[in-house]
């Protein structure tokens, strides 16, 4: 049975690898190993013990990279491995599977492997990232290989393995599939890096408490007092200053540290078994809810059916759920076709409701009473810029699911193969950001309402360009990746941003000067932002035609 | 009316799908026949402005709409062999995006929906929404959609996969009352989906033109050819290595086998009059090599 695990994670670590995707994935994983080794004169650090950082040795070199792929790979590395399950259903293999005695923990094990092993190949090259990084700042040149790669083992492959599990777990339960799943699990991260670093959290939590007390450690041998040299920091923090350095030997964990990685992959082990109680095996008939919500249908002629799933054309999907075809009498005759003459119009407004139907296809009531109650609740706000601090955030966090369709809808649903040989490419285009933007304004009508009633006319400038911003901006990466994923992942951290204060990232105007004036992002700067998205998603979508 | 003129498409990787192919298109169907991977959805999707090929141009009325597609694209149906559809729209809302997407007045929109939804039959399921229609409803969506812009040209490739038999009839009767006045290019690797109803059959293999005639023509290029000859069981696997095997049909006294040879293949074969299905399979196995297929190249396919 083992071996059988291991070829099929196998297999299915191929098919990954050999997607270009993978690459990307690769290249992602080899910039953070960069930006967790800034040079000495940066101003950036992803960790530092207050005024201090180690030298550039194997041991702290290993462990800042580890550290920064303990902390940004759950979050990355999720949203990666997160089609293990659906990649089965898209291409059909699932079904293949489900006829064969593969017991289904044993299939959910491989997957849960296979997983690991994606997240491990990051971890791989982190490492490589680190050696090269060690030599390339120059400041020790001795490599101690121990040192170096111990703890992306002990500390990194942990989270790894927890994220996996994860990943594979949120992929069988229905409500957690999709887009709802990725959004939870930026909060889930949030709540994991930022607990898991606490003396108090269980079973050690992400590991890093420990290496802080042996960093502490290092720097009292070298006299200097842990207590004043400031605080830990572990993520993405600007400094002002170069740090100072200090020597660091490593970390040695201990065996109650051992015990508790050993049981973070027990624990991972667990959740990614747990979906045996309710996995449906790919038989549309029990796994009606498997079906990601915004899936599609695709006409596969070969097999005569419609099929649904979020993926390319071309590719013969499982039927989800049993279809009725009580209606589907049979034609009486294909014959006379219509002889109306056919005139043309203008068709702007047309595709632009039909973009709009397109793009909020599928969305439930109580979304829309969710904007209702935004809208109210934003007219009882006193003073009225006062409603861009908490409404309007979560006004533009509501829709994130639905803006993450923008760009990828005739993709995955394979509609393009038809509009591929419609006229006014450009002006569907338009039409469909014309529809993001409806959406957003939508979205944000109540804090926009408070706003004119309380003459904030600067508050509404920029509300009016973060409207610009978010269909933009959606509509760009949702174009260039072709799924929703990278949209989710990328707004989010903004929105995140923006929530705590981050003025930086404020695209929205939610944070204010004391003068009561949007202190984010200057609106020059969001206009041109706009300008040069849209001009991205144009000139793409004409390199696509181009190249296609 | 349209013309494909030495087109190629190279595809990354070096995937040579269509070479060199020429041809002209006057109204009336051309069935485009040939194996899978021939090159046919290529050329069909490059005929219909979708792809873009990497040498040769495609003429509408003498306009090059490789450089400008909105030329032909106002005046084209097409129905390619994969599509999808929006799953919580009706078919009427689908199809009226399309409208949109081609330029159609609201007015003329309108009434051609009505018309399409009826020609297939569609109007009873039309407020359930695309998602919960059947493989074959779908088809027929997409034939109505091919239609919306009462297209000059016509291209469908595979287009009867999915329809049931008395539906697969029906279309192929609706195609031939389209192509009395427009272009119908119909691509197909079934033999029985063109022979009842193009005039015009063009086969490709590997991405060439190897023919192009009417059915007459192709038949006549293998008249004398077909034989049909009762053998032994046991010595089916020498004959299907020596010839090119078109049927097999187990009786009580055989397997009487349908082959192609140019001369008298056993004692006691029987000469037969040639199907599209024999012409067909000739063009195809003859294609850059010699009539007698070699014994790898038998054995290397389906027997």
């Amino acid at each position: 049975m083992p071996e059988t695990v291991v070829r099929l994670a196998v297999g299915d670590f191929r098919d990954r690898v050999r997607r270009p995707a993978y690459a990307v994935v690769l290249i992602a994983a080899v910039g953070l190993g960069y930006l967790a080794t800034p040079a000495p004169e940066s101003d950036w650090v992803v960790m530092q013990v207050g005024d201090y950082r180690g030298t550039y040795n194997s041991a702290y070199t290993g462990m800042v990279v580890a550290l920064a792929a303990t902390v940004w790979l759950p979050l990355g590395g999720f949203y990666v491995v997160r089609n293990a399950i659906a990649r089965d259903e898209a291409t059909g293999v699932g079904r293949l599977l489900a006829t064969t005695p593969l017991r289904t923990w044993t299939y959910l094990i491989a997957k849960f492997l296979s997983s690991v092993l994606v997240l491990a190949s990051m971890l791989g090259v982190l490492a490589v990232t680190a050696l090269v990084m060690q030599w390339a700042r120059g400041e020790t040149m001795a490599v101690d290989p121990v040192r170096l790669l111990s703890p992306f083992v002990s500390i990194a492959l942990p989270l790894m393995a927890l994220t996996a599990a994860a990943a594979l777990l949120f992929e069988t339960i229905p409500p957690l599939r999709a887009g709802l799943g990725n959004v939870l699990w930026f909060f889930v991260w949030t709540v994991l890096v930022l607990a898991g670093q606490s003396p108090h959290a269980p079973l050690g939590g992400i590991g890093v408490h420990s290496v802080v007390q042996s960093l502490g450690a290092g720097l009292a041998e070298q006299g200097i007092d842990p207590g004043t040299a400031g605080e830990f920091s572990l993520g993405l923090t600007q400094i002002q200053e170069p740090l100072k350095t200090f020597d660091w030997q490593g970390f040695d964990p201990d065996a109650a540290f051992l015990l508790g990685r050993y049981a973070l992959v027990a624990i991972a082990l667990g959740l990614a078994l747990l979906p045996v109680l309710w996995f449906p095996r790919f038989d549309p008939a029990r796994g009606r809810g498997l079906r990601a919500p915004a899936s599609g249908l695709l006409l596969n002629p070969a097999a005569g059916t419609a099929s649904g799933g979020a993926v390319p054309a071309a590719t013969g999907l499982p039927v989800a759920g049993v279809r009725d075809d009580r209606a589907e009498a049979r034609p009486a005759a294909f014959a006379n076709p219509p002889r109306t003459p056919v005139t043309y119009g203008s068709p702007a407004l047309r595709l632009l409701a039909g973009e709009v139907r397109i793009l909020v296809q599928g969305i439930p009531l109580w979304w829309w009473a969710g904007v209702l109650v935004l809208a109210v609740a934003s007219q009882m706000v006193t003073p009225a810029t006062g409603v861009t601090r908490i409404l309007l955030p979560v006004a533009w966090i509501w829709p994130v699911l639905i803006w993450s369709r923008l760009g990828t809808q005739r993709h995955e649903h394979g509609v393009e193969a038809l509009l591929g040989a419609c006229p006014a490419v450009r002006s569907r285009t338009a039409a469909e950001w014309g529809a993001g933007f409806l959406l957003t304004a939508a979205a944000g009508i109540g804090p926009a309402l408070r706003m004119v009633t309380g003459a904030d006319t600067q508050g509404l400038v920029h509300w009016f360009l973060g409207a610009l911003f978010i269909p933009s901006f959606a509509l760009l990466l949702g174009t260039l990746s072709r799924t929703h994923r990278l949209f989710q992942f990328a707004y989010l951290p903004l929105w995140y941003g923006t929530v705590n204060g981050l003025a930086a990232v404020d695209f929205m105007g939610a944070i204010r000067a004391d003068d009561g004036s949007p202190a984010g992002l200057p609106p020059v700067f969001l206009a041109a932002a706009v300008v040069v998205m849209l001009s991205v998603v144009f000139l793409s979508g004409a390199a696509r035609r181009a190249t296609s | 009316m349209l013309e494909l003129v030495d087109i190629t498409k190279v595809y990354r990787g070096g995937k040579r799908a269509v070479d060199a192919v020429t041809m002209r298109l006057e109204t009336g169907m051309l069935g485009l026949l040939g194996p899978n991977g021939a090159g046919k959805s290529s050329l069909m999707r490059i005929a219909s402005t979708v792809t873009r090929p990497t040498g040769g141009r495609v003429l509408f009325h003498g306009t090059d709409v490789v450089a400008r597609p909105g030329a032909l694209r106002r005046s084209l149906g097409y129905l390619p062999q994969d599509f999808g559809v929006y799953p919580n729209l009706t078919s009427r809302e689908f199809l009226s995006y399309l409208a949109a997407a081609k330029g159609l007045s609201v007015r003329s929109a309108r009434a051609r929906i009505d018309e399409l939804l009826q020609l297939v039959n569609l109007t009873e399921a039309v407020k359930r929404p695309l998602g919960t229609y059947s493989g074959g409803m779908l088809r027929r969506v997409g034939i109505a959609q091919a239609l919306l812009a009462d297209p000059e040209v016509v291209i469908v490739d595979e287009p009867t996969a999915g329809l049931d038999p008395e539906e697969r009839v029906r279309f192929r009767n609706l195609l031939s009352e389209l192509a009395a006045d427009r272009v119908v290019m119909l691509s197909t690797h079934i033999v029985s989906d063109v022979e009842s109803v193009a005039s015009d059959i063009a086969v490709v293999a590997q991405g060439r033109l190897l023919r192009r005639g009417s059915p007459q023509d192709l038949l006549a290029a293998v008249e004398g050819q077909v034989w049909e000859v009762l053998v032994d069981p046991g010595d089916l696997p020498d004959v299907q290595r020596r010839q090119l095997v078109s049927r097999m049909l187990r009786t009580a006294g055989g397997v009487r086998v349908r082959l192609l040879a140019q001369g008298l293949p056993y004692g006691g074969a029987e000469q037969v009059t040639p199907e599209l299905e024999d012409a067909y399979l000739a063009i195809v196995n003859r294609a850059g090599q010699p009539y007698a297929p070699s014994a790898s190249d038998r054995s290397a396919g389906w027997r």
